[in-house]
């Protein structure tokens, strides 16, 4: 076999470094500017005043960050080998917008205040509903275009849905405000609730580590991979199921953050090659990075929403896949 | 002993009550005009397609078969495959042993019978027609499965590859594989140890080819005459 370049064999040790990196900035940064050896002194209780910043207020923040990169960066990569179709994401399937009605209509109906855990349960039944949506225009091997028309076409029902709720509510301004929140996907305000409703995304994630390399197989073909030996209704089933939750958590705690999906699994691509035994880890860690970055990056630029953020890189990255593909 | 038993298969529209046994280490011919069901009986003994009838490897139901010791058992070449993905030749080929635990043996053997040696570290992507065809026959051979099903191996490779598979699917058989392609050329399933005959969804013969393949049964199932003429014949160096 062949040996590893070494880029895919550093890759992994940089990210994780980056990925310190990042956290120590974003945990620095804000309207009292910390600086390592504070964010340090802070973690380990040492300064009272950066032991409360960095934990009360930046830390939630920052996982809550991490986790919905990971997320959602793991949900494109087994959404692309799903459909075999590299433009797969949850973005543009409109999986992500599924899981936004949900919370939104937990949220106009006055469900969201009854529970903690009331908010991710409907995100992830919106979520469901969508993917189902999706499988069903999919079901007899959809072409990749076929594929992401029908992604347009349930983005702006879901979107009309959204609209059309958001017009109900014009009264409680409160709602109102919630609800455009979630079309606006950011991490403003995030706390230890937030953490909490995305922790099982890294449950999510450990569950998809060892389904790296029949996802190689199936990335090829549906019926190639069972005559090799995958269980493949298994495997489908477990892997549109994890995506599912994964978009759908990242949802519930940060709303419709777009792109991330796309661009962190291609990046990886480029660089490491198709191989998902790979690219499963390097897209956790980097979606990660990548989200923890944007979210930088936008209250560096003076409080853009992240949301915003990832499209402003997002947009431009897709359509230049879209000018190399065949 | 049977390699495959396949008893009563109907699936609605495109294969009509096909009952079909063969032998080991036969090198056997699908042919039928197009339409006549080649594709699904290959991908119903592959177990690919929901079970209509009951399909038996090596004097087993499938339905007793788990999947990863399926993959040991037979593989099934598609006629075509796009690659959506760039792995490379090597790696695909590589996905053959996935069911033996990904150990990688025979690998570079099924690269140089298909002359994908030179081609190992391409991208499958970027592969024409023909190549791809001999990266997914190289795959199927790594897995070193007694039942090789095949569908239209043939049909995109230049001449001397089709010779080359052709002597690779004999030398297969002889070592006790069964294999079992779809072919249109005929003059080629002349020279096999059995041939199965489906026409208008149903299994219209099974035998030793020159006693299946009369005059008459051209004319009625393909609606061509033969003509003895001493025409082009290939053959390897």
């Amino acid at each position: 076999m062949k040996a590893r370049s070494p880029v895919s064999e550093l890759a992994l040790p940089l990210l994780v470094a980056a990925l310190v990196v990042l956290a120590v900035l974003a945990l620095g940064y804000g309207d009292l500017r910390l600086s390592p050896a504070r964010v340090w002194a802070g973690l380990c209780h040492e300064d009272t005043l950066a032991a409360t910043i960095v934990w009360q207020i930046r830390m939630p923040r920052v996982l809550v960050a991490m986790m919905v990169g990971a997320g959602l960066s793991a949900s494109g990569l087994v959404m692309q080998a799903f459909f075999r179709n590299s433009l797969a994401s949850p973005g543009l399937l409109g999986v992500s917008s599924g899981g936004a009605v949900g919370a939104v209509v937990a949220i106009a109906l006055g469900w969201a205040s009854s529970s903690l855990w009331t908010l991710p349960a409907a995100a992830i039944v919106g979520a469901f509903l969508a993917t189902g949506a999706v499988l069903l225009l999919a079901r007899h091997g959809a072409s990749r275009e076929r594929l992401l028309l029908a992604g347009v076409a349930l983005n702006a029902l879901l979107a009309s849905i959204t609209s059309y709720l958001l017009s109900q509510f014009t009264g409680p301004f409160e709602k109102n405000t919630q609800i455009l929140f979630w079309l606006l996907g950011g991490l403003e305000d995030r706390t230890w609730e937030h953490v909490v409703i995305a922790l099982p995304i890294v449950a999510a994630a450990a569950l998809l580590w060892p389904l790296g390399r029949p996802m190689d197989l199936l990335s090829l073909g549906t019926r190639e991979a069972q005559s090799l030996g995958v269980d493949v209704r298994s495997l489908r089933r477990r892997l549109l199921a994890l995506a599912t939750i994964l978009t759908a958590l990242a949802t519930a705690v940060a709303g419709t953050v777009g792109f991330v999906g796309l661009v962190v699994p291609h990046i990886f691509r480029l660089l490491v090659g198709p191989e998902h035994r790979r690219l499963v880890p390097l897209s956790l860690v980097g979606g990660a990075a990548f989200v923890l970055a944007c979210d930088l990056a936008g209250r560096a630029a003076g409080g853009l929403r992240l949301g915003v953020v990832t499209s402003l890189v997002g947009a431009p990255f897709f359509l230049w896949l879209l000018r190399r593909l065949p | 002993m049977t390699a495959l038993a396949i008893t009563n298969a109907t699936v609605p529209g495109r294969l009509a009550g096909v009952s079909l046994s063969l032998p080991r280490g036969k090198l056997v011919g699908l042919v039928g005009p197009n339409g006549s069901g080649k594709s699904t009986l290959l991908q119903l003994a592959a177990g690919i397609l929901p079970p209509h009838g009951a399909v038996e490897w090596a004097g087993r139901p499938l339905a007793q078969i788990p999947a990863l010791e399926r993959g040991r058992c037979a593989t099934w070449v598609p006629q075509d495959a796009q690659f959506e993905f760039g792995f490379t030749v090597r790696s695909v080929v590589g996905q053959g042993r996935y069911a033996h635990g990904d150990d990688a043996r025979g690998v570079e053997e099924a690269l140089a019978s298909f002359d994908l040696l030179s081609l190992a570290d391409r991208p499958v992507n970027q592969l024409s027609g023909g190549e791809r065809a001999r990266v997914l026959l190289a795959r199927a051979v790594a897995t070193a499965a007694p039942l090789q099903l095949w569908d239209e191996p043939l049909a995109a490779l230049d001449p001397r590859h089709a010779l080359e598979t052709l002597r690779l699917a004999r030398e297969i058989s002889r070592r006790g594989a069964t294999v079992l392609f779809s072919l249109h050329d005929l003059r080629a399933a002349h020279g096999l140890d059995l041939v199965v005959v489906l026409h208008e969804l149903r299994l219209r013969a099974c035998g030793a080819p020159d006693e299946v393949l009369t005059d008459a049964l051209y004319l009625d199932i393909f609606g061509v005459r033969v003509v003895p003429a001493p025409g082009l014949s290939l053959e390897l160096p």
